[in-house]
């Protein structure tokens, strides 16, 4: 009997499926409108369908790789616990300065968001490190008590336990969460040595903090999801996806919320790259536009950029992320104008409900969907295949007193909407690729989520992208990104050494520990020898300088212990990087070492890919319709469906391809071949 | 009339976002190949695009409130100097000098590169960096004891850098034999003429999509447009005279109560700042020079009237500053000038303070209103190399209308950031003790003031020198509408046997013996309305998170905190 790993992405709209067959790459897709409320009955509901009458059967499936928006929504809407907070003496309004400056340089009205811990609940401990990691002050067992009393009195839910220097010397946290298990065993407790080992104080709390937050959101969650699935899927392990694009088991992700902040994007990233791997491209540009946002985000020889200095709901996180950017430009995107008269498109965005105006809905603002269906661009007879109907009268509507204001006809007034939507994204691809030292022409433009494949040969041009990949199910990426993820796991040791000759042994010695650390992970994760992968990474600097830079040492797993370049060779590592980075390079200057770090991962058995659907008839185009390329003039276009496009067919622009979850518009010159996955692959003609 | 390239709000706006992308582009370039901590991690740098005219077109919005004035006298110096016909593409000026170069002071060099589209000179692409060192009589040039402009570093007035792409080797070695640590500043012109030649690059590009008549109506459009919503904003508010006055605590050099007098004239369409009354210049260096006064005003205007204004030339047309020559905020030469921040920041707070009335749902209270710095120096014996350890410590912001004020934040001409406890203390043989709010250092108000903050520092070796230079440590920030004054800042002295002492606010050489600490306290906020009206329940908010004492309530609010809760 054919066993399935399913991959489910639970996004603020749909919850996606995507499960494959271990035996034969067989591929299974569904989706579903998400249940806010507990977003385990849409997973149960999708089970159900995947299992039903006609399906394998509950023990068919092997494992469930899980993306999550439970900690984003938390985050966004302010419901996570009651927090305590317990503080190296003289520090507790650390978290309240954060960094001393204010996010907006002109408002005198706008200020970061409240910490999470209230002052009354921010508990002083008499303790200290030194810089060294000595234990300058150890507090004793009655005063941890007491402050252990005052926490429960608090009626905190949860506590975070932050002390300066305790990413070199954790004892005195771990002395406070011995003793919080026997005096208070009913709070949840994160502490910053375990939540993010590394100096910088306040960057370090925050996330801790963050982190305790979510912890009982996160384990109620997970509680009761594992309790439907030990009847519907039983033995099947879950794991949780991670803003770093890797899985962790569930019972990490119990311990590190925190590190499901930003797991949807990260999700449909790793999808695109899986998708870009199999049409043999290492190099692309994600493009992921929804009803109100599009994320963007960078992939190098076939690895997502990674952030370490993100933000969630405006609280720092300083935890590997993918460098994802994202802007309010969606299908919803709502045009206004601005004091100047200058004409703006988003942030706002009319979202589902009401929607744009041609939904029906009751929206009447001009919107991008709006634009999109007066162009031709979007098909009249409606989306989902003609489930979800469009009106254009209410579009030309909604874009009337626009049209009138500027004196222009409505399909300019439309047009120009595109147009500002277009630089806006334009502005962002631009912010991760150009103003990061990378030429967006050596990139191809992966297209997906339902407005992505509309405006990529826009956003192409625009960049001088000469390539454009939509793949064959770009409505459900992070569901299949799930399947196409490694188990992950961090370890960081902070450690500054001077890299000068003799260091050597230093650095071996530091290196083993973490793989010490990784070993054991290995077996808790249970992740067999063969499928185990270590990479190992320094971050560096000159000697003086507040800021590093991280190099790269690749894989190290094929021997048991560490095996490193020498000192000469790491500075020539080191400098070409900070030439590539900075534009200079320093020789005489002493570089040190800051922090070590290993990726470990366990890689599940790989489905194989699938076997290639059977080539459907290759027909003429169902219809014709007018679409506006240019503001001027339509064009008579012809309208394919994507399901009658067999691999190796090949299509000249203008056309225009229909499918269940998206459009992709080919413009006048853009030549399109179907490859062998299926994928679009286009040709964008030059502006 | 509607050709393809006509400038409708759509092109425009398109075309304003391309070239906001040229100066974050230039900005980013800069921040990430510039040697100097202050432009890596303080981002005390800036990029700009200005017409031939020399316009402000378009300012990275990340720039710090300061160099809103940096460009603005630039191009006149290039042009009195320069014929429009010894221009040419590929050259890059260079100045920095308060007085012949359009500079606010002299770490900040600014770079000006024309830019040909078509033939013809149509925009300039500059930039503005704060150098970490730009030579004079002390280390990074910022020293408080400076009294006039030849010990404060290398005068650069304007100066053709780059000739058609070639560094004039000459002028360069000249600029890097005046500084310290050239090497280092070598690595800062550097990056910023590769930004200046990226922006150029940029706009040549952008030239092939949009013709430079077009690009120059744009130009055109941007300003008048943003010029136009700032008077309409403007319009709005009630017309009058408002007059304010306040006093400088001291230049660091013996002058004392320095009094700072203007009034601010809401005019039909526009607003003039005018500082007459305002004392004599001084012989410290906390004088500021015309272009920097006009930052800080523009600064004010804009935050109370429309914090998402674009920074650009139409911000500053509706604003008339007139100050007296040789003025503590229109210096001239000689005077020196490099802690002209100080000054600035109360300058925002004058006029913020003086539009009380017209715009009360707008205004807060007078905010720290410094720039409270704290130097240790030395060598470390751990290594046995000199240190220099600077840190600006926020303060309080002013109570808003319906909100408290923000505690412990920078304010107004600056945003920089602190360097983290593990930082300093891996870095330097320096010990923090403690860092954090001062209770009860808000000024009472129906909102009050932002809390000062406190942060105690020791050095590990005997050999560790302190100086600070700071503001409002004697004159109070003061409340509005009725709100009481923020507590003054401070810096003490405490001795091994705990005895206290207060140092000077421009405190300078002050060695610190073995068991010595540093107290440095930065000033509160002045409160918004009344305190009788602040709630019982903010009262008892208060109190509940330590941020005000009991004492301090029953003093100021009469309110007893422990006699309601039974």
């Amino acid at each position: 009997m054919a066993r399935f790993t399913l991959g489910v992405d639970v996004g603020g709209t749909f919850t996606d499926f995507h499960a494959v067959s271990a035996a034969d790459g067989t591929r299974w897709r569904h989706k579903l409108p998400s249940t806010p409320d507990n977003p385990a009955d849409a997973i149960l509901a999708g089970l159900d369908v995947l299992l039903g009458e006609d399906g394998p059967g509950a023990e068919a499936v092997a494992w469930l790789e899980h993306g999550t928006t439970v900690a984003t929504n938390a985050l966004l809407q302010g419901r996570g616990a009651t927090l305590a907070l317990i503080t190296t003496a003289g520090f507790r309004d650390l978290l309240e300065i954060g960094r001393q400056v204010r996010p907006h340089m002109y408002d005198l009205q706008k200020d970061p968001p409240r910490p999470l811990v209230p002052r009354h609940r921010r508990f002083e401990l008499a303790e200290r490190v030194s810089s060294e990691g000595r234990i300058l002050n150890s507090p004793s067992e009655a005063e941890i008590d007491e402050i252990i009393d005052r926490v429960v009195a608090s009626g905190a839910e949860a506590v975070a336990v932050c002390f300066l220097f305790a990413f070199l010397n954790p004892e005195n946290e771990a002395r406070v969460r011995d003793r919080l298990a026997e005096r208070a065993p009913d709070l949840f407790v994160s502490l910053s040595h375990e939540v993010h080992p590394e100096f910088r104080e306040f960057e370090r709390f925050s996330t801790t903090v963050l982190n305790a937050y979510l912890q009982p959101v996160m384990a109620r969650y997970l509680d009761s999801l594992e309790d439907r699935l030990a009847a519907a899927a039983p033995g099947a392990p879950l794991d949780v996806n991670q803003s770093s694009g890797g899985l962790m088991s569930v019972t990490r992700a119990r311990r590190f919320p925190v590190r499901t902040a930003l797991s949807g994007p990260a999700a449909g990233v790793v999808g695109a790259v899986e998708v870009a791997r199999g049409a043999g491209r290492e190099n692309i540009i994600t493009l992921d536009m929804g009803g109100t946002s599009a994320d963007v985000c960078l992939v190098q020889g076939g690895q997502a950029q990674l952030a370490f200095d993100r933000e969630v709901a405006e609280f720092p996180v300083r935890l590997a992320m993918l460098d994802i950017n994202t802007i309010g430009a969606g299908g919803g995107s709502i045009l206004w104008f601005d004091a100047d008269g200058l004409a703006k498109v988003g942030p706002e965005s009319a979202g589902a409900d009401p929607g744009p105006a041609c939904y029906g809905r009751g929206g009447t603002a001009a919107t991008v969907s709006d634009a999109n269906l007066l162009l031709g661009r979007l098909p009249a007879g409606g989306l989902l295949g003609g489930r979800m109907p469009l009106d254009v009268a209410l579009a030309r509507a909604a874009f009337a007193p626009v049209a009138e204001h500027l004196g222009y006809s409505v399909e300019r007034a439309a047009h120009g909407v595109i147009e500002i939507a277009v630089a806006n994204m334009v502005r962002a691809i631009r912010a991760i690729s150009v103003e990061r030292g990378h030429d967006p022409r050596e990139f191809s433009l992966m297209a997906f989520g339902g407005a992505g494949p509309l405006h990529a040969s826009d956003v192409a041009r625009a960049l001088a992208i000469t390539e454009i990949i939509v793949p064959a199910a770009p409505g459900i990426l992070c569901a299949a990104g799930l399947l196409a993820s490694d188990l992950k796991e961090d370890f960081v040791a902070t450690a500054r050494i001077r890299l000068e000759p003799g260091a050597e042994d230093a650095l071996a010695r530091t290196f083993e520990g973490l793989h010490e650390a990784a070993r054991a992970w290995f077996r808790a994760e249970d992740v067999a020898p063969d499928a185990r992968r270590v990479d190992a990474a320094l971050d560096m600097r000159h000697v003086g300088q507040n800021f590093e830079l991280r190099i790269d040492l690749g894989d190290q797993s094929t021997t048991e212990g560490v095996s490193l370049p020498d000192t000469a060779a790491l500075a020539e590592l080191f400098l070409r990087a900070h030439e590539t980075q900075y534009g200079y390079r320093s020789a005489d200057d002493a570089i040190e070492i800051v922090n070590f770090r290993l990726t470990a991962r366990g890689r599940p058995p790989r489905a194989p890919d699938p076997v290639a659907p059977p080539h459907p008839e290759t027909s003429a185009p169902a219809t014709y319709r007018p679409v506006y390329f240019e503001a001027e003039a339509a064009v008579d276009t012809p309208v394919h469906g994507r399901d009658r496009l067999a691999p190796g067919q090949r299509l000249d622009g203008p056309a225009v391809i229909e499918q269940l979850d998206t459009t992709t518009v080919l413009f006048p010159g853009d030549r399109l071949r179907v490859d062998e996955a299926s994928n679009l692959i286009i040709e964008v003609a030059p502006l | 009339m509607s050709t393809p390239q006509a400038l409708d709000p759509i092109r425009l706006e398109i075309v304003h976002n391309a070239l906001r992308s040229v100066a974050d582009e230039a900005y980013i370039a800069l921040m990430k190949s510039a040697y100097s901590t202050n432009i890596k991690e303080r981002h005390d740098h800036s990029a700009a695009l200005l017409d031939a005219q020399g316009r402000l077109v378009v300012q990275t919005e990340r720039t710090i409130p300061m160099h809103l004035g940096s460009m603005l006298g630039l191009l006149d110096s290039i042009r009195r100097k320069y014929e429009l016909e010894e221009i040419h593409p590929g050259d890059i000026f260079a100045g920095n000098d308060p007085y012949l170069a359009g500079g606010t002071h002299l770490p900040d060099v600014n770079l000006a590169m024309p830019v040909f589209l078509e033939g013809r000179l149509v925009a300039f692409a500059c930039n503005v960096a704060h150098h970490a060192d730009i030579g004079g009589m002390s280390p990074g040039s910022m020293d408080g004891n400076m009294s006039e402009i030849f010990q404060e570093g290398l005068r650069i007035p304007i100066v053709k850098l780059v000739r058609r792409g070639e560094f004039d080797r000459d002028v360069f070695d000249l600029l890097l034999t005046n500084v310290r640590i050239p090497r280092e500043r070598r690595g800062d012109y550097h990056a910023q003429v590769a930004a200046c030649r990226l922006a150029e690059r940029r706009l040549l590009e952008l030239n092939r999509r949009y013709s430079a008549d077009l690009l120059e109506a744009a130009f055109d459009e941007i300003i008048a447009r943003t010029e136009t919503r700032m008077r309409r904003a403007i319009r709005e508010l009630p017309k009058g005279r408002f007059v304010v006055e306040d006093f400088m605590d001291d230049d660091g050099l013996g002058t004392v109560d320095i009094p700072m007098r203007l009034a601010v004239e809401v005019g039909e369409e526009t607003i003039r700042a005018d500082f007459t009354g305002t004392a004599r210049q001084v012989r410290g260096n906390i004088n500021s020079p015309l272009s920097a006064t006009v930052a800080a005003v523009a600064y004010a205007v804009k935050a109370l009237l429309d914090p998402d204004a674009p920074n650009n030339e139409g911000v500053l047309n509706v604003i008339d500053v007139v100050a007296e020559d040789a003025s503590l905020v229109r210096a001239a030469f000689p005077a020196a000038l490099a802690n002209r921040q100080q000054t600035c920041q109360r300058i925002a707070d004058m006029v913020i303070l003086a539009l009380a009335e017209p715009l009360p749902e707008a205004v807060v209270g007078g905010s720290h209103g410094a720039t409270v710095m704290a130097f240790f120096s030395g060598t470390d014996a751990r290594t046995s190399e000199p240190y220099i350890y600077l840190e600006v410590i926020a303060g309080g912001a002013g109570g808003r209308f319906a909100k408290d004020g923000k505690d412990g934040v920078q304010v107004h001409t600056t945003n920089t950031s602190n360097l983290p406890v593990e930082a300093i203390e891996m870095e330097y043989p320096l010990f923090v003790e403690s860092y954090g709010l001062i209770p009860d250092s808000g000024g009472p108000g129906r909102q009050s003031g932002g809390l000062g903050l406190r942060r105690v520092i020791h050095p590990l070796d005997e050999a560790c020198v302190f100086a600070g230079h700071a503001e409002r440590f004697r004159h109070r920030p003061p409340g509005v509408h009725g709100g009481g004054p923020g507590r003054p800042g401070r810096y003490q002295l405490e001795d091994a046997a705990g005895a206290r002492r207060d140092l000077a606010a421009k405190a300078a050489g002050v060695p610190l013996g073995t068991g010595m600490r540093v107290i440095v306290e930065s000033p509160g906020a002045g409160g918004y309305g009344a305190p009788s009206e602040r709630t019982p329940e903010h009262l008892l908010a208060d109190y509940e998170s330590g941020k005000c004492t009991r004492d301090h309530l029953i003093e100021v609010y009469g309110f007893d905190p422990e006699g309601v809760a039974e």
